[in-house]
């Protein structure tokens, strides 16, 4: 492996020096604040593309911090689905914080602004170096990290539901870590590693002499990201976390931070734990039939729903168990599927929160009834959120339909035709879910009643762009999956 | 037998086990907001004593190389993780007791129970 | 004409009309007259444009031609074939026809700037049902009419309307989501989903059968066969009287070619006609002719008795191709043809009808002939070409499907075939023999004693010229293209017959 330069750390650290500075702007030019974590985050974004130029989709860089070689220092690598999972993270979190400029005047008290930045972009810098780091106490560290700063933007919101909601994350989030740790010091104790790589290939070996202790790491690893993922039935915490935070907060959670831990344990599986391990037990399985059963309840319990932002909240549930699916077919095509659902999901539903916090900065309504009409008013937010929603149901020319296509070829391939139908009767259920709120807002003759703010126009052009995104994803998505073509041969 | 002899050698993979449990059952079960919080550090805990654990040999010292001297020494990286995990634990302890304080403000409860009820009143 | 030149102009023939969505959505702004006029130009252009491409098809010409690689082995392509080019022809002549008659008929309606952005966007869509290479293309294009479509059915916005189109767009989805199942199977089963390959299935497996039925689901949704007819009868009445027609006349019969295309470039014949797929088809189709006849007889409203009609007359095409041999197969392509005439004629009429009298109910048309001379003189036209009186179309089409149905051997359909027919007549006759023959209803009393009188008493209350030259049209096209020398549509559908059967060559 070549060296990589200082970029892949220059990433984080953009972002943490830009979170250091930001609230001491925010005391005097507070305009000056909130530019300086934007350009962080555009200059972290662009690091990450010119990563992509380096590494390409078939190489694999490696940057070992503080010089320390591994095992024993931590190392960051850059190899092709990272690099494509720190755009998604990079891109989707910088669009989203061009939201929040405009919406969090509203939705917060004007002193904590400048230390929602700092928290956006540890957040930020956290889940790159996630996506990055190739060693598992760092991932602890970094989780713990993501959790706080997580549960932070929840909590910022003065409100009692939004505490009461950041306290049941937190505590769901300890219990992950907790578990994930302990699974950590199973894997230390019989390999000696923390070092991905190292640990893959002392496993294999270790796997005959000691496999209760693997075993029990796997079950771990599980709990602990699928408790952070809401990965059914872990989910609990998800809907009033999600629901209550500030609208950029919301589209953040559910648009990136449930992902990445669907992403970290998506490495676990495929970086530390060794074929043979996969093989030994039905890890993917469970992981299967547990996202199978997350599509169907997430998308029952959202249908339930009359809070728009606890739908969103639940129907996330349901997506995010689509990526589990991918990963649980254990399947280059399931696989690609799953791991293009994190961008396209990470696309449309930041659109539709945002569409749903633009309802809420200029009207106040957050009851799915009482949003008869608005159409009319609102047409931008609206459209917006008639796009994410037929890219959720999985309608062509959205992204939806590009994921959904190769799940479905995985299961075709793995000739598991059941899990092909859990797919197409979430997306009905998605119809039926979406849809008559959509022609609630334009079709229904009723006149919307209440006062209307203007929405801001930073909140116009994310919400265009959104739109943009989801409708390109469905359509320019040759490239990005002959990445992950070539990108997934070194897995199989 | 075997089973036995072997979990009183291993005694402190037992105990970390144990405390693990309690934590983890506490935190789920018990509905005072201080006593997950408390419940938390027990698991957190826990786990640091197996890293510790991990790391020792018997008979063995300090890991600080002289030259020429060769002892048997233990593991010193179990040790420096935990360090950092001691201080990944406190900030998560610290952020949760403020959000507790403030969730005594607006609800002057600490009781997870009670602010169900509070909230479905709402 | 050379290739070349085809390929940009059916691109441009699916394209312009989508383009000129947002164009008339502008436009709307500053002036009603100019948007119903580039409407209308529209239509024109991709109706011409269309009819343009008959030289080369004339001389036998197919074209398969990827347009955008959306995945890999997975693109947007277009195909052109003599199937395609007949059913696009006839779907731009009537969306033309049904764009004149919107100017005056909408003229009257609320919030138009959305009705005609989304006439001429699904006009777009609907060529590009016919033009698509392939099964994704098919399927994308499908989708995008059929939600668009939505936007026509619940113009009204009236709680009723709402409700209809709400049943419409669940079955949308589900019709959808089971084509996206057919294709992925197809596409698992052969590496491609090429039209142009000839066929792709040839061999019969548990697989192939799940795609074939996922296939009748999606398309015959959407042609309203039996028992996924549920939402048609509602959707078409609701919708404005021209969307009812395009509906009726245009769109059902997208989901038929969806069927011609997967029994013909999909599964190979001999693999249907062995394995007896076709007979789920015979057998729903058979079904969906009596029920919808019978169904009819029941309506009183005008809209929903045609729209009934419709679902039997589909049964007629679904028939036809089940049968597969080269008489079925001629006599649907051609009913796809005069359905499209005789039903748009009718909702036309009907939409007439509803427009200047506001009577919805067929009791009440009575003496409606003395008022209305050409639009019901019209109405009636089609109506026994429904019933298939000669010389109209309607009689060549159902002559030609007894015939493959005796070639095949299978004389109990033309049996189903005659009591439709009654079935037809008997629903039909009640409107039109009263609305000639009859006093208009509370002017019995006044007028009693002087018949003479009644005779020449045409007070003449009819709807405006362009609406009648639209309704007119429509319905010489059941005459000319009806038992007459020369009958070019006929011509046509023996060669797309011929051609389909020849597996791809005349």
């Amino acid at each position: 492996m070549e060296s990589a330069g200082h970029q892949p750390v220059l990433i984080i650290v953009l972002l943490l020096i830009s979170a250091f500075i930001a609230p001491l702007l925010y005391r005097r030019w507070r305009f000056l604040s909130g530019a300086v974590v934007l350009a962080a985050l555009t200059g972290s974004f662009i690091t990450a593309l010119l990563l992509l130029s380096k590494s390409g989709a078939s190489s694999s860089l490696s940057y070992h911090l503080g010089n320390w070689p591994p095992p024993w220092g931590i190392e960051l690598i850059i190899d092709p689905l990272r690099v494509y999972m720190l755009l998604v993270v990079t891109g989707v979190s910088l669009w989203i914080f061009i939201y929040a400029l405009g919406d969090l005047k509203h939705e917060l008290h004007n002193d904590v602004i400048g230390w929602y930045y700092s928290l956006y972009a540890v957040l930020v810098a956290s889940m790159s170096a996630i996506t990055l780091t190739n060693d598992l106490f760092n991932l602890f560290v970094l989780m713990e990290i993501c959790a706080i700063t997580a549960c932070a933007i929840i909590t910022i919101k003065d409100q009692r539901e939004c505490l009461e909601a950041g306290f049941k994350y937190l505590i769901m989030s300890a219990m992950g870590t907790g578990c994930f740790l302990l699974g950590v010091a199973m894997i230390y104790m019989v390999t000696g590693y923390l070092n991905y790589s190292f640990i893959q290939s002392e496993l294999s070996l270790a796997l005959t002499d000691y496999p209760l202790n693997i075993f029990t790491a796997a079950a771990l690893f599980i709990v602990a990201f699928g408790t952070k993922a809401a990965l059914f039935p872990l989910h609990v915490w998800l809907p009033d976390a999600h629901a209550a935070a500030p609208s950029p907060s919301s589209a953040m959670l559910s648009g990136l931070v449930i992902k990445i831990y669907a992403f970290a344990l998506f490495m676990i599986f495929y970086r530390v734990f060794p074929r043979s391990l996969l093989d030994t037990i039905p890890l993917n399985e469970i992981i299967l039939w547990l996202g199978a059963m997350g599509v169907m309840f997430g998308s029952i319990y959202a249908m339930l729903q009359t809070d728009l932002k606890k739908m969103l909240a639940y129907s996330s549930i349901s997506q995010i168990a689509f990526i589990f699916m991918g990963i649980g077919l254990d399947q280059p095509l399931a696989l690609t599927g799953g791991l293009y659902h994190i961008m396209v999901h990470a696309f449309t539903k930041s659109t539709l929160f945002m569409s749903a916090g633009a309802i809420i900065y200029s009207t106040g309504v957050r009851r799915i009834s009482d949003l008869g009409g608005i159409g009319k008013v609102l047409p931008l937010p609206l459209f917006a959120f008639t796009i994410g929603s037929a890219s959720m149901i999985g309608l062509p020319g959205t992204g939806g339909l590009i994921s959904k296509w190769y799940l479905a070829l995985g299961t075709l391939e793995t000739g598991r035709i059941l899990f092909l139908l859990v797919i197409l009767a979430s997306s009905l259920l998605n119809a039926i879910y979406y849809m008559p709120i959509v022609i609630n807002a334009f079709m229904s003759g009723e006149e919307f009643k209440e006062k209307v703010k203007i929405v801001p126009l930073s909140m116009q052009v994310t919400l265009a762009a959104g739109m943009i995104l989801v409708v390109i994803s469905g359509i320019f998505s040759r490239q990005v999956i002959i990445f992950f073509e070539q990108a997934l041969t070194s897995l199989y | 037998m075997e089973i036995i002899s072997r979990l009183t050698e291993n005694y402190f993979y037992l105990v970390a086990v144990i405390l693990f449990v309690i934590g983890m059952h506490t935190m789920l079960t018990h509905s005072n907001m201080i006593k997950k919080v408390i419940a938390m550090n027990i698991m957190d805990s826990s786990v640091f004593l197996l890293f510790v654990a991990i790391g020792y040999r018997h008979g063995a010292q300090a890991p600080i190389i002289r030259e020429g001297v060769d002892i048997v020494y233990a593991n010193p990286l179990p040790g420096a993780l935990i360090v950092t995990g001691i201080v990944v634990a406190v900030s998560v302890t610290a952020y949760a007791l403020s959000i507790i304080v403030k969730i005594q403000r607006s609800y002057e409860t600490v009781d997870c129970d009670e602010i169900c009820e509070l909230r479905s009143e709402d | 004409m050379d290739k070349a030149t085809v390929i940009i102009m059916m691109v441009v023939i699916v394209t312009l009309p989508i383009i000129m969505t947002p164009v008339l959505m502008y436009v709307c702004r500053f002036s009603d007259r100019l948007r119903n006029g580039l409407a209308v130009l529209t239509a024109a252009t991709t109706f011409i444009l269309t009819l343009m491409l008959y030289p080369f098809i004339r001389d036998g010409g197919v074209i398969q031609q990827s347009i955008f690689e959306i995945l890999p082995d997975l693109e947007i392509s277009i195909h052109l074939d003599i199937l395609s080019f007949s059913l696009a022809a006839l779907s731009s002549f009537v969306w033309l026809l049904c764009a004149i008659y919107s100017i005056d008929y909408m003229a009257k309606e609320h919030a138009c700037s959305r009705y005609y952005p989304v006439l001429i966007f699904t006009l777009g869509a609907c060529q590009g049902i016919f033009f698509a290479g392939d099964l994704f293309s098919l399927f994308v294009f499908f989708e995008l009419m059929s939600i668009i479509a939505y936007i026509l059915i619940i113009h009204e916005q009236t709680e009723e309307a709402l409700k209809a189109g709400y049943k419409y767009l669940v079955m949308t989805i589900i019709g959808g989501l089971a084509l996206f199942f057919g294709v992925i199977i197809i596409f698992e089963i052969g590496g491609t989903v090429s039209l142009g390959v000839g066929v792709i299935v040839s061999e019969s497996s548990m697989l192939g059968l799940v795609a074939f039925i996922c296939f009748l689901i999606g398309f015959g949704m959407k042609a309203g066969m039996f028992p996924l007819h549920v939402w048609l009868p509602d959707a078409h009445p609701v919708a404005p009287s021209p969307a009812s027609a395009l509906l009726s006349g245009i769109m059902l019969k997208t989901g038929a070619y969806g069927l011609f295309r997967v029994f013909f470039h999909v599964f190979s014949v001999d693999l249907l006609r062995s394995s007896g797929w076709n007979v789920i088809l015979a057998v729903l189709a058979v079904i969906t002719i009596l029920l919808g006849s019978a169904v009819a007889l029941t309506q009183s409203d005008i809209k929903r008795r045609l729209a009934y009609s419709s679902i039997s007359q589909l049964g007629y095409i679904l028939l036809g191709l089940s049968i597969l041999n080269f008489n079925a197969i001629t006599g649907a392509t051609f009913h796809i043809f005069s359905h499209a005439f005789m039903k748009s004629t009718l909702f036309l009429a009907a939409g007439a009808i509803i427009w200047k009298t506001g009577i919805r109910n067929v009791n009440e048309m009575k003496g409606l002939g003395r008022l209305m001379p050409v639009t019901m003189g019209c109405f009636s036209l089609a109506a026994l070409a429904m019933i298939g009186i000669p010389p109209l179309n309607g009689f060549l089409s159902k002559w030609t499907l007894a015939l493959g149905a005796l070639d095949a051997g299978l004389p109990g359909y033309v049996l189903v075939l005659l009591i439709s027919s009654l079935l037809n007549a008997l629903y039909y006759l009640p409107i039109i023999i009263p609305a000639f023959f009859e006093h208009p209803e509370g002017e019995e009393n006044s007028h009693e004693g002087d018949d003479e009188k009644h005779e020449v008493q045409f007070k003449i209350k009819e709807a405006t010229p362009l609406m009648l030259s639209a309704i007119a049209i429509l319905a010489l096209c059941t005459i000319i293209f009806g038992l007459t020398p020369n009958n070019i549509v006929f011509s046509l559908s023996r060669l797309t017959a011929q051609y389909l059967l020849g597996g791809g060559s005349f």
